[in-house]
């Protein structure tokens, strides 16, 4: 009798652990809602907001960098052999001369399919402003989304190191993306999407680099299908550390695993409870061995021990209502006797 | 009746026993391991080309030629002797370098070379761990199958961490050792850390011309020592620091991190900066990577040596380098390494030369001489303990201790280098055969006579060791020519490292060495285990006996005790 109570009672409690952790991740959900309708709020503003300025205050972002008129870019799709000082190139990067003993070169590089980098590394590779995928017939929307790279966005996501910030945007098939990459560390960042179809883009990769803080522009066709796309940064342990996001197109594919906040891990670190000083330790003047109340309600509730505190009051109440139960029983069966 | 039983299973256990005792009397076949069970590495990188090795002009830079296995490549060498802002950018695709990664301006001296060098490093972690499935990201392999985990300063680099998407391997910049960096002497040096790793770091210049303050540098609030504790405060993920000096002393000198000192030190963050002598026209080969031949020499040594060799000695802990592996949650990772690790009970596991061990040693920092020849070598110590270094065939000359030179009539030549942690020697080694200084050509091995420097994880042939080969012991791939019927294709399996092929195997012609195979018959421990079962079985059938015999048995103590009382009652009435 007392084992079935013992497990119905183990049955709650897990029960209720499970909802205590739902209702954590139905929390990280609706954080992921928000960031993806800012995504959107990102798509429909004026990138060339003010928040630009005041986050890199410390260098003159030129924001009319991104008028680029349609000509220029597309002109530019077909130059493996393209003029090194091409005006249309100058507009797409923008720079930073923090080096006053840099000599500048002033120019931009054109590499096989779309490839350019710029004088300070700025790299943008599988540019595609109108080749259209085969499974589309047009290009169903043009939208602009302003992506921010740096270790703050970390700050929302216990065990990572860096972040963008944003981990998901959600596209219809067929959307033309100018997407605006802004690195707001010190040092490199990359917004590096993989698995596009590899007619169009090399390696089918679409790829934007920023050596410093930065803003780098792109701009990039999504094919018709449903599709999950990994977006990360190859710097070693960047991703691994939490730089990585998807972008869903039309009903997308399988979620990526992993990804800060969406998708959980697929190799789990495990976490044990630590021994360290709190304020109330100090506080506590019993005797010396004496361990200080918080500490004492932390281990009652400390599941990794083999009879925990909670596994002790289920014992309890297993004794108790054991009698109970049985005299129930009995009654119950006197009365079936008795009708 | 039951008595027969017991005869006959005796009996059977004799028969058995006996059996058992005839099989032991012959010992297992020597088994031999199949070469082509082994998966043999090309013992060259196949994807190095030929005409890196060659000499040749890059941008108007004179590159000398390296007839190793895997040279550096030249279009590297030429992009940091002219600095990544003054090449063109298809040399510099060639490279995977950053546009930024050595800026070379301003000759202030007029003395024909640059004097404002500014040299970008990244941070960055080779073997380490992913969630994402079990497998170590960007791989680097320091011997066969050997990926211990470690974080090495790097050039700044362009594009993926990885050779290309599809692959796991690190990109030809990431790994070990940190580069050597070359300045001349005068050079105003901006040396800038972009911490792209999850932890603190910083670099201190070891033994290098540098100002302490902490009032002038980074808007008076970072110093240029390195130090958390004195100069400034550890440089966080995602941002950099200019460590700014103007050296008025040339030598060997050292730099590694100086945060946390005593893990990130081993885990590679450590290595060698030279100073030279400044001389006009001096281009110099600002980096390194990987050390070993220096391809392009300044002009100080030019005026005296043939060539010259960057060597460095590290050592790394298994335990240590595992941490990175075996934990993805940064703060997890801190904890086991900076708070549960205890250095004081760690034994070194992987001696490096130049980052990597033997065999890979023989591609890339072999010592190629020729007769008559003077080679310069600058070694440094970055692993925890004393090392001492043998040089087989040859005594050379200490000309510089820890950068400093060394008066030349007290100069000391040896033939065992012996280098503290942190110490740097220079050698000259004079391949003239005189029966001191050289005993003539060969494929002479070099190194650390400490034996468990020849070894990898505590199982030779590995470790730091390396060899001094002459042209005339060089065939066409850059490998020694060794001596009739010695097969170094076997060190270039993993199965060799995962310790599963057997010792002299392959010279046994008698089959009185190699592995044995599984003993026939039952070994001692089956035997044991026969004998218990059947002991237990015996034990077994007699409790049946006595529990289905039980109302006999109890019968028969009733009548006993009835007996016993009967005795009992008699005295009582008695």
């Amino acid at each position: 009798m007392v084992k079935y109570l013992f497990i119905a009672l183990i049955g709650l409690s897990v029960t209720g652990a499970t909802a205590l952790a739902q209702n954590s991740t139905d929390h990280s959900n609706h954080d992921k809602d928000h960031s993806g309708h800012s995504a959107h709020d990102h798509a429909n503003h004026d990138h060339a907001s003010d928040d630009h300025s005041h986050d890199h205050s410390e260098h003159d972002t030129d924001h009319s960098g991104h008028d680029h008129d349609h000509d220029d870019h597309s002109s530019m799709d077909h130059g493996h052999d393209h003029p090194m000082d091409a005006p249309g190139e100058h507009g797409m990067l923008h720079h930073d001369h923090d080096h006053t003993d840099h000599h500048a070169h002033g120019e931009h590089h054109h590499h096989g399919d779309g490839h350019i980098m710029d004088h300070e590394g700025t790299h943008i590779m599988g540019q595609n402003f109108d080749k259209l995928p085969s499974s589309c017939s047009s290009i169903s929307e043009d939208i602009e989304i302003t992506v921010r790279a740096g270790r703050k966005y970390a700050k929302k996501f216990p065990g990572t190191a860096f972040a963008f910030d944003q981990q998901e945007w959600r596209v219809k098939p067929c959307s033309r993306i100018t997407w605006h990459f802004v690195n707001e560390d010190k040092v490199r960042h990359q917004f590096m999407m993989h698995g596009l179809p590899r007619y169009l883009y090399h390696l089918g990769m679409f790829h934007l680099e920023n050596t410093g803080p930065r803003t780098v522009t792109g701009t990039m066709i999504v094919p018709a299908a449903d599709e999950t796309y990994l977006v990360h940064c190859d710097i070693a342990q960047h991703m691994e550390k939490g730089m990585k996001a998807q972008l869903v197109v039309g009903k997308g594919g399988e979620n990526l695993p992993s990804i800060p906040g969406l998708t959980p891990y697929v190799l789990n670190d495990v976490y044990e409870a630590e021994d360290l000083p709190k304020v109330s330790d100090k506080a506590n003047t019993g005797g010396k061995n004496a361990k200080p109340i918080m500490q004492q309600i932390t281990d009652f509730f400390n599941d990794n021990v083999p009879i925990s505190g909670l596994a002790l009051t289920g014992l309890l109440l297993g004794f108790i209502c054991a009698p109970l139960f049985a005299r129930m029983i009995a009654l119950r069966k006197k009365e079936s006797s008795n009708a | 009746m039951p008595i027969r039983y017991f005869m006959a299973i005796f009996a059977c256990c004799g028969v058995f026993t006996a059996t058992s005792v005839q099989a032991s009397l012959k010992l297992p076949e020597t088994v031999k391991v199949d070469p082509a069970a082994l998966e043999f590495e090309p013992m060259c990188d196949p994807k190095i080309p030929a005409s890196w090795r060659k000499a040749q002009v890059i941008e108007g830079v004179q590159i000398e030629a390296s007839e190793h296995c895997s040279p550096d490549n030249p279009h590297l060498i030429a992009a940091v002797v002219k600095g990544t802002n003054n090449i063109s950018m298809n040399t510099l695709m060639e490279t995977g370098l950053s546009p930024d990664t050595v800026i070379k301006t301003d000759d202030i001296d007029g003395d024909g070379d640059p004097d404002r060098i500014t040299i970008k490093l990244e941070v960055i972690e080779l073997n380490g761990r992913t969630p994402d499935f079990e497998g170590l990201v960007p791989q680097f392999e320091i011997a066969p199958g050997i990926t211990p985990g470690a974080w090495v300063f790097a050039p700044k680099t362009s594009g993926m961490s990885t050779e290309n998407f599809e692959s796991l391997r690190a990109n030809y910049l990431l790994r070990l050792p940190s580069p050597v960096i070359r300045v001349e002497v005068g050079d105003i040096v901006r040396i800038v850390v972009e911490n792209t790793h999850y932890f603190p770091h910083t670099i201190h210049l070891h033994g290098v011309d540098h100002p302490f303050s902490h009032h002038e540098y980074n808007g008076g609030k970072y110093g240029n020592d390195g130090v958390p504790q004195t100069s400034e405060l550890d440089l966080m993920p995602g941002q950099s620091r200019v460590y700014e000096f103007q050296a008025r002393q040339p030598g060997t000198m050292f730099y590694h991190c100086h945060v946390q000192t005593h893990t990130h030190l081993a885990m590679g963050l450590a290595g060698m900066i030279v100073v030279e002598e400044n001389r006009p026209n001096n281009w110099l080969q600002t980096l390194n990577i990987g050390g070993g031949k220096v391809r392009h020499p300044s002009v100080a040594v030019k005026e005296h040596y043939d060539q010259e060799y960057d060597l460095q000695y590290h050592a790394m802990d298994k335990e240590l380098s595992q941490i990175i592996q075996k934990y993805n949650d940064p703060r997890l990772i801190a904890r086991e390494m900076n708070r549960r690790y205890d250095l004081t009970d760690a034994t070194e596991d992987y001696y490096t030369l130049n980052g990597l061990s033997f065999p890979y040693t023989l591609r890339e920092s072999m010592i190629i001489a020729e007769p008559d020849q003077k080679i310069k070598l600058r070694m440094l110590n970055s692993g925890g303990e004393f090392i001492a270094v043998h040089t087989h065939g040859h005594k050379a000359t200490i000309t510089h201790y820890d950068g400093v030179e060394q008066n030349p009539a007290a100069r000391i030549t040896r033939d065992v280098f012996d280098m503290a942690p942190a110490q740097r020697l220079d050698l000259l080694l004079n391949t003239t055969n005189d029966g001191l200084h050289n005993y003539g050509e060969g494929a002479w091995l070099f190194h650390d006579h400490r034996e468990k420097g020849i070894t990898t994880d505590g199982m030779s042939e590995g470790g730091s060791m390396s060899m001094i080969t002459y042209k005339s012991y060089l065939d066409e791939i850059g490998m020694p020519v060794v001596a009739h019927g010695i097969d170094l294709s076997i060190y270039f399996t993993k199965e060799y490292y995962q310790r599963r092929l057997p010792i002299w195997q392959h010279l046994d012609e008698a089959g009185t060495l190699g592995a044995p195979g599984v003993r026939s018959g039952f070994n001692p421990e089956t035997k044991t285990s026969m004998i218990n079962l059947i002991g237990g079985f015996i034990v077994g059938l007699l409790i049946y006996l006595l529990i289905t015999r039980r109302q006999n048995a109890s019968a028969a103590m009733a009548s006993v005790a009835a007996k016993i009382k009967g005795l009992k009652g008699g005295k009582a009435n008695g």
